[in-house]
């Protein structure tokens, strides 16, 4: 409460401005990711002094808070449920990549190579974090992979530990399952490490370099 | 490796000054708490990216100032000069340079500027818990291999959520019906890493035993011999140990087991080692096994110096280590520490004194601090310079 004094010593509600409307519009914007006090102070105040962008933020805000969800077959952000992505006819059902978040797909989306459909597991294994797999959707995904016949599945998460834990349990998990017998194993795959397109080779750390050396392939 | 110069600014008590360093041997004289360690930490801290004395930020201010400022010219080979600098702001953090660009993160740091610390509480080594041997041989692995380390930081980081996990079982607070199936993929992933820590530190051992050895005969006087072994809290790996070395293995001068195993079947072996206490480990709430509790014996003619032997003994031989760790690095990667010894003298009987002086003498650069000029009286090797601190304030003076 450091700035809930002014010059006199008397508290002042409005914190260091003369409007506890406004700091409680500090207060919120501070709220969101990524944003500081002083940077919550300068939207506030471009917010207070240009009342039509003000207004069409909080008309979107409410349009897109009412509008958005979650699609309930694969986790995308969506305005339907479920999502043109797990509904197209285009889309290879057989083919399920696996993401932690809904904002990982939009990169695959970005690119177009991707022909399959999505599985948003909506976060990572990390006991540290009170996330545990009865949090994660699996049973959802056991039977996303029964019920749309999939082939191959695609691992692809953070290559962080708790990323790679939740791929080796997802890997005993699906390899357990039931196959009709007149069907191949399930195939599971995870996307490779190595160095970016067009990175230089010099400024590569060691452990991507080893990686990459590791899965070097046949030319 | 060598530092040239420092300019130090705010710097604990350190009064603001430019040093211009011998390439050999640098003295510092001064009574206790005028200075000497703090500037011997203010030259150490860019190579590990924090204070050895595990001090805050904060702290390492001066305490009239809310900033301070350190500039390192350093060789790392002859006629390759770069410029180290650290600032402190107090409440905000440390910030690291490297020829005036930023140095993002402290893993960056690893390998720029190498050191070797000497002081009375480094050489506990031999005589005090398991952790300090640990953290010695993962430091001198991680420097001359930067992959030892990234697979390290993640066995940590590893091992910290599965004790979490454990906890939350015992308090009861987690399902019990996937608890299993998760244990065994954070115990798959524990495993992974654990191949490679344990593989490390034996090479490593095996690497260190015949540096420290010479440095020990030199140290003594002469017919102790020092053995530094791996001593694994892991079942599998301690078989492994025990096997035989095949003839022609390697052309390494001096394999170990470990080193030519097949890496896949001894990571199911560790692995199937953990998972077989995974009851025990519900039971009491916490990891019981892995490398985490591994050890290293320090052997003197066959004596455990770890349990038995005299004070002295166990501090000769933990210098012998540390000098050693120098040798490796050099073997490893051509590179020649910087070397500090902060009140070493004072912890070894006045013959060992000489004879360690006379070691430093020949190696590539050190720094002395001392509170007793009648340790290194009469010494006088070639391009020493000496000063002497009175209140943060550095005088170059004669040799004493």
């Amino acid at each position: 409460m450091e700035h809930s004094r002014n010059n006199n010593g008397v508290a002042n509600d409005g914190g260091e401005f003369q409007s506890p409307a406004l700091e409680r519009l500090v207060r919120s914007l501070s709220r969101l990711p990524g944003l500081g006090r002083k940077s919550a102070t300068r939207l506030a105040l471009h917010l207070v002094s240009e009342s039509a962008a003000a207004e069409e933020l909080v008309e979107s805000t409410a349009q897109a808070c009412e509008q958005v969800c979650h699609c309930g077959r694969c986790g995308a952000i969506t305005e339907q449920d479920p999502c043109r992505i797990c509904t197209s006819e285009r889309r290879d059902p057989k083919l399920l990549c696996i993401v932690a978040t809904p904002v990982d797909i939009l990169p695959f989306e970005k690119a177009g190579f991707y022909r399959g459909r999505y599985f948003v597991l909506g976060g990572l294994l990390s006991p540290l974090d009170g996330v545990r797999a009865e949090d994660l959707p699996f049973g959802r995904l056991v039977e996303r992979v029964r019920l749309d016949g999939v082939d191959e599945v695609i691992i692809a998460l953070d290559s962080s530990v708790e990323g790679e834990t939740t791929a080796l349990y997802m890997q005993r998990l699906l390899q357990e399952l039931p196959r009709d017998s007149d069907r191949d194993a399930l195939h599971m795959t995870r996307l490779a490490t190595g160095i970016p397109v067009g990175g230089a080779l010099a400024y590569i750390d060691e452990v991507t370099l080893q990686r990459a050396f590791q899965f070097r392939r046949d030319f | 490796m060598r530092i040239l110069s420092a300019t130090v600014r705010g710097f604990r008590n350190l009064q603001e000054s430019t040093f211009e360093f011998s390439p050999r041997v640098n003295l510092v004289l001064g009574r206790n708490g005028e200075g000497k360690t703090n500037l011997l930490e203010a030259l150490n801290y860019y190579a590990l990216g924090r204070s050895h004395r595990g001090a805050r930020i904060d702290d390492l201010i001066g305490f009239e100032t809310e900033s301070a400022f350190v500039q390192l010219e350093i060789e790392t080979k002859p006629d390759d000069v770069m410029r180290c600098e650290f600032a402190f702001e107090r409440g905000k953090g440390n910030r690291f340079f490297l020829d005036g660009e930023v140095v993002g993160r402290r893993a960056d740091l690893v390998g720029i500027l190498n050191t070797v610390y000497f002081d009375p509480e480094s050489i506990r080594l031999v005589r005090g818990e398991p952790s300090r041997r640990r953290h010695f041989v993962d430091q001198g692995v991680s420097e001359s291999e930067p992959i030892f380390l990234s697979h390290l930081t993640a066995f940590q980081r590893t091992l910290k959520q599965k004790n979490g996990l454990l906890r939350d079982l015992k308090r009861g607070f987690a399902d019990y019906s996937t608890a299993r199936e998760e244990l065994r993929a954070w115990n798959r992933e524990l495993a992974h890493h654990a191949v490679e820590i344990s593989i490390g530190r034996d090479d490593y051992a095996h690497r260190l035993t015949p540096y420290a050895d010479a440095s020990h005969r030199a140290l003594t006087g002469g017919d102790c011999g020092l053995e530094f072994a791996y001593r694994p809290a892991l079942e599998t790996v301690r078989s492994k140990l025990a096997e035989e070395v095949p003839e022609n293995a390697s052309n390494d001068p001096i394999p170990s087991p470990l080193s030519f195993c097949e890496k896949e079947q001894l990571e199911r072996d560790i692995l199937s080692e953990i998972d077989y206490i995974m009851e025990s480990e519900i039971k009491r709430g916490r990891t019981l096994c892995g490398p985490q509790f591994d050890d290293f014996e320090v052997r003197q003619d066959e004596l455990d110096l770890r349990v038995f032997g005299s004070q002295g003994e166990g501090r000769a031989a933990a210098i012998s280590l540390i000098l050693a760790r120098s040798d490796v690095l050099h073997e490893k990667r051509r590179i020649r520490p910087v070397i500090f010894f902060d009140d070493i003298f004072s912890e070894l009987d006045s013959q060992r004194g000489q004879r360690l002086q006379e070691m430093a003498s020949g190696l590539h650069q050190v720094f002395i601090a001392t509170a007793r000029p009648g340790d290194v009286a009469g010494w006088d090797p070639p391009e020493m310079k000496t000063w002497s601190v009175h209140a943060g304030r550095f005088d170059q003076t004669e040799s004493p």
